[in-house]
């Protein structure tokens, strides 16, 4: 069974349609990767996944052989989807250990769901933040260390990281890309979006797919970056199109 | 119990001045009407009340000091009117004359009138020069019969270079419809130190109309925290004037209104010298069919030139019935001045609920979160740490109970 199916998944906003018949399945423990001009649907799609309400969705989605369209958002996090979001909100007044304790007590051994916080926070180093409150006046890096940390503790099937490398530097990229490969098992699937290839030269997917005007248009193996690199997106709109 | 006529006021006895001072404001309240509702300050506030279907108690109900302020260097409780207990602290009717600045214009309205009428006794703190208490000094002010007025007063003489803090924690039962109408007076002499903490809790159905005026010197500091938790009606009416170059004035405060509450709130800063500046960060949330009225006058006179004067008020409207006002004021006769204001009002936050709902916590889970945040960053400000946890607790319950009633 796969971790994560998505089947015709169509998306609106209003009178906008952005997502137009997503088809996408991730096996547990692989990292597939999505590759996108901007405006091409990328977070909309990550947002879809975890039911944010604005969005109209029509299709399937399972998550571990669950079907999550039309769930509320809590709901998918207990599926087992989450997402660590482009642009993560600041909760002014709430730190990061307020809502670790307040997911300690949704845990069935809360002992061993400190343990893991406890790990993590070393692991992904952010201990100097934990009582601020949350993404506020945090770096770039430090807000990406932030939601990877939250999805670690969180320990989901599926995990959605949108651009979790834009807006860094060279150094903070590769740090971010440790966290991201330090996070996967056997068992977690990974979604992850990014705009550049940048970050790809530190993972290791077992696929890479382009997304162009809402819906992928071309799968492939990891030389697929590579390509992608030398022609650039708009050589696979004409593919699409033609 | 006793009306409000002139005789009752000549029957409260004290010193010759208090006499006569209560005599003349008496002489001014028997032809005193309630407030104009069309007046500025009476705006937005309906006060379904009248002040003559109150009378003064005649001996104090029945009770004791609850707070928990830990250690304290003085402590006064008032109990309809009357000093019950008094440790540390001294009385008005003790003075040989009054305090030094009549602070509070008596004819500005009639509750201000009626508390200069019927005050019967007042607690005291005296600073003196460069005195330093690290204990916090408490009043406690209690009503316990309904139908009664009672005017609780404190004045705090903050002499030059003096430090210390106060707390002052208003309580009555649910049921004591009772109208109370105390005032507070600051001095705070040159480079005087002094926070205030006010928290009150009345009962739901009692009425507050609380007078509080402060007038810092130079190079001194006024730190007032306030925390508006109860009453069907309680109203804070509030001026600091900045008299002396260098003077501080910071504010922290938040209150919260569930069912049919109303909380107003009118603060007038005076910058009124050089080189003064002002904080102002006040918090609230209404539920249910509550209301809130927040006016804040910032006003900079001519001579206050490099003052610096900022106010916040960020209000949360949890319900489709409640209400908040917030009216930012700002009149400026200085050229050279840094003043700003930030004022909200709105319902929570949807991209908060989506982060932390998107995390497993349930839409009322992520709410609740989401509400102490909101009021995590004023509780944090409060002078007065020792009454944090318990604010804390008071207005998680306040907005928990609400969720579960289907008010918020
Ligand atoms: N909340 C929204 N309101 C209006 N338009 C939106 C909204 N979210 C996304 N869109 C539109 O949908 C398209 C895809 O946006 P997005 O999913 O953010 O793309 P990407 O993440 O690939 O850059 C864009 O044209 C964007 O303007
Ligand atoms: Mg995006």
């Amino acid at each position: 069974m796969n971790a994560l199916e998505i089947k015709n998944l169509d998306a609106s906003i209003g009178e906008i349609k952005i997502l137009r018949g997503l088809d996408l399945s991730i096996p547990k423990g692989a990292m597939h990767v999505i590759m996108g001009p901007n405006g091409s649907g990328k977070s909309t799609l990550c947002h879809v996944l975890t039911g944010k309400e604005e969005y109209e969705a029509t299709g399937s989605v399972k998550v571990q052989g669950v079907e999550v369209l039309g769930t509320p958002t809590d709901q998918r996090a207990g599926a087992g989807i989450v997402q660590a979001f482009q642009y993560p909100v600041e909760i002014p007044g709430v730190t990061l250990r307020d809502l670790m304790e307040e997911l300690a007590g949704d845990q069935d051994d809360p002992d061993a769901f400190w343990a893991r916080v406890d790990r993590k926070r070393d692991e992904i180093k952010v201990g100097r933040f934990m009582d601020r409150a949350i993404n506020l006046g945090l770096s770039g890096g430090e807000k990406k260390r932030s939601e990877i940390f939250q999805i670690s503790v969180l320990n989901p099937a599926v995990a959605v990281l949108d651009e979790i490398d834009s807006g860094l530097d060279v150094d903070a990229v590769r740090e971010v890309a440790e966290a991201v490969e330090a996070m996967r098992t056997n068992e977690l699937a990974i979604l992850l979006i990014t705009h550049y290839d940048r970050i790809l030269r530190y993972l290791k997917p077992d696929r890479i797919h382009v997304m162009m005007d809402g819906k992928i248009v071309r799968s492939g193996g990891p030389e697929l970056a590579a390509e992608l690199e030398g022609t650039g997106y708009e050589a696979f709109r004409k593919v699409a199109e033609g | 119990m006793k009306p409000l006529t002139p005789s009752s006021s000549a029957g409260l006895g004290g010193p010759a001045w208090l006499i006569a001072s209560r005599s003349a404001a008496a002489e001014a309240f028997a032809t005193a009407a309630m407030p104009d509702p069309r007046l500025e300050q009476w705006r937005y506030v309906d006060l379904e009340f009248d002040i003559a279907d109150y009378q003064l108690a005649v001996t104090p109900g029945d009770a004791q000091f609850e707070a928990d302020a830990g250690p304290t260097a003085g402590r006064a409780l008032v109990v309809d009117g009357f000093i019950t207990e008094l440790e540390g602290l001294g009385r008005l009717s003790e003075l040989s004359a009054p305090p030094a600045s009549p602070a509070i214009d008596t004819g500005a309205d009639i509750f201000a009138t009626a508390h200069t009428a019927f005050v019967r006794d007042g607690v005291v703190l005296h600073l003196e020069r460069n005195s330093a208490e690290s204990d916090t000094y408490l009043m406690e002010v209690v009503a316990t019969q309904s139908s009664t007025l009672s005017f609780p007063n404190l004045t705090v003489i903050a002499e030059e270079g003096s430090q210390s803090s106060v707390l002052v924690f208003c309580r009555s039962a649910d049921d004591v419809d009772a109208l109370v109408v105390p005032r507070i007076t600051i001095e705070a002499g040159p480079a005087a130190n002094i926070s205030i903490t006010i928290v009150q809790e009345w009962g739901d159905m009692t009425r507050a109309l609380a007078q509080l005026h402060t007038s810092i010197e130079r190079d001194a500091r006024v730190h007032l925290g306030e925390v508006g938790l109860g009453g069907v009606y309680s109203r804070l009416f509030f001026t600091v004037d900045l008299q002396g170059s260098g003077a501080h004035s910071e504010i922290s405060g938040l209150y919260f209104g569930d069912e049919d509450q109303t909380l107003d709130y009118r603060a007038t800063i005076n910058h009124q010298a050089p080189r003064t500046t002002s904080n102002m960060f006040l918090k609230g949330a209404v539920e249910g069919s509550a209301h809130s009225v927040f006016t804040g006058m910032i006003r900079i006179e001519e001579e206050a030139q490099q003052t610096s004067a900022h106010q916040t008020n960020r209000n949360l409207v949890l319900s489709r019935d409640a209400s908040a006002e917030s009216v930012p004021n700002l009149e400026i006769l200085a050229n050279d001045v840094a003043c700003g204001h930030a004022s909200t009002v709105g319902p929570l936050d949807q991209e908060q609920r989506y982060y932390l709902t998107s995390r497993g916590l349930d839409r009322d889970r992520a709410d609740r979160l989401q509400v102490r945040g909101f009021f995590e960053e004023a509780i944090g400000l409060l002078p007065n740490q020792a009454v944090a946890p318990g604010i804390r607790r008071i207005v998680a319950t306040k907005y928990a109970e609400a969720q579960a009633a289907g008010r918020a």
